[in-house]
């Protein structure tokens, strides 16, 4: 079986309240499909979307993995780079738990092994 | 965010507070429970809270109030919070291989969720954090960045606890690396190697 994996542009997010942000990719996810998102989650976000995931845990869906590249920390710098109409670098990779076996990250690099 | 620290600043010039409340973060199994344990026993010479081999033992937050730590003649007045450690995902089957039936795995992994959520939810609540980390493992994972992210942001004191230095496999030096900003303390919470360095680095956190 193949491996459905979305890339995602900020313009899909932009706009988006945090809570329609994160039921978005919760539903997609839950739909056994891995996102990468163009804007990645800061940190905020992250523990936002754990606590929503753990709403969402039964039988068949075990919760995600989610990990990101790159800044996203909500500091002043990013503030600004927002404010200016910029996006912070990075990206975010999540997805099922059972499809996303193992996610192995350093500060530049990103690996993930996915499969059924 | 920068309002919030603005905020924590002026808290911590007007708002000092005598007792402070010290939370245990970090993912499952890293030793949360024996360090809080440790610590407890250290100075009050009883334990507070259950550890297991199996994951998700502490399923909710557990507190000990009034632990006094005495560091180079100053007095530490602290409650500690033994927190559930957080992860992305609780899969009931993992605890069957514990030797759980599938309701006795499946209510468990029920109460690991909520624990988790409550964990989380105390990030914007405690004074200081050890953020405990497992020394024979990898430490630049999602979890750990997103702990400590939380933490900053709300600059809340933190500091990583490198555990487990009495295996072999141990490596202090791959954590300092990972997260130079942050004070690591490289401890054994089982056998009790190099808890005073520990306390002093409380000390110097919270002054």
């Amino acid at each position: 079986m193949g491996v459905h994996i979305e890339f995602i542009s900020q313009k899909v997010l932009s706009g988006k309240t945090q809570a329609e942000k994160l039921n978005f990719i919760l539903n997609s996810v839950k739909k056994d499909k891995i996102l990468v998102l163009e804007e990645p989650l800061s940190r905020e976000e992250e523990a936002k979307l754990i606590e929503k995931t753990m709403g969402s845990v039964s039988k068949e869906f075990p919760g995600i993995e989610v990990s990101t590249l790159g800044e996203s920390t909500e500091d002043l710098r990013s503030a600004l780079i927002k404010m200016l109409g910029g996006r912070p670098a990075g990206l975010t990779v999540i997805g099922p738990s059972n499809l996303v076996k193992q996610v192995k990250k350093d500060p530049n690099k990103l690996q993930l092994l996915a499969g059924k | 965010m920068p309002f919030r620290k603005i905020l924590a600043w002026i808290r911590s010039i007007f708002g000092r507070k005598k007792t402070f409340s010290l939370g245990f973060y970090g993912n499952v199994s890293v030793g949360k429970s024996t360090l809080a344990n440790r610590i407890s026993k250290d100075w009050t010479g009883e334990e507070f809270t259950k550890v297991s081999e199996v994951p998700h033992e502490t399923r909710m937050v557990v507190k000990k109030e009034k632990v006094v730590v005495k560091v180079n003649g100053k007095e530490l007045d602290m409650n500690l919070l033994d927190m559930p450690g957080i992860t992305t995902k609780v899969d009931y089957r993992d605890f069957v291989q514990y030797g759980m039936s599938q309701s006795e795995a499946q209510q468990r992994a029920k109460e690991a969720t909520k624990g988790i959520v409550e964990a989380i939810k105390w990030l914007e609540h405690v004074d200081a954090a050890l953020v405990v980390m497992d020394a024979t493992h990898d430490p630049y994972t999602q979890v750990n960045l997103t702990i400590l992210g939380n933490l900053e942001a709300r600059s809340i004191p933190v500091i990583i606890v490198a555990n487990k230095i009495d295996l072999k496999k141990a490596r202090v030096d791959r954590i300092k690396e990972a997260f130079p900003q942050h004070v690591v303390v490289g401890v054994s919470a089982k056998t009790g190697e190099n808890m005073n360095k520990l306390y002093d680095a409380i000390a110097s956190k919270v002054k």
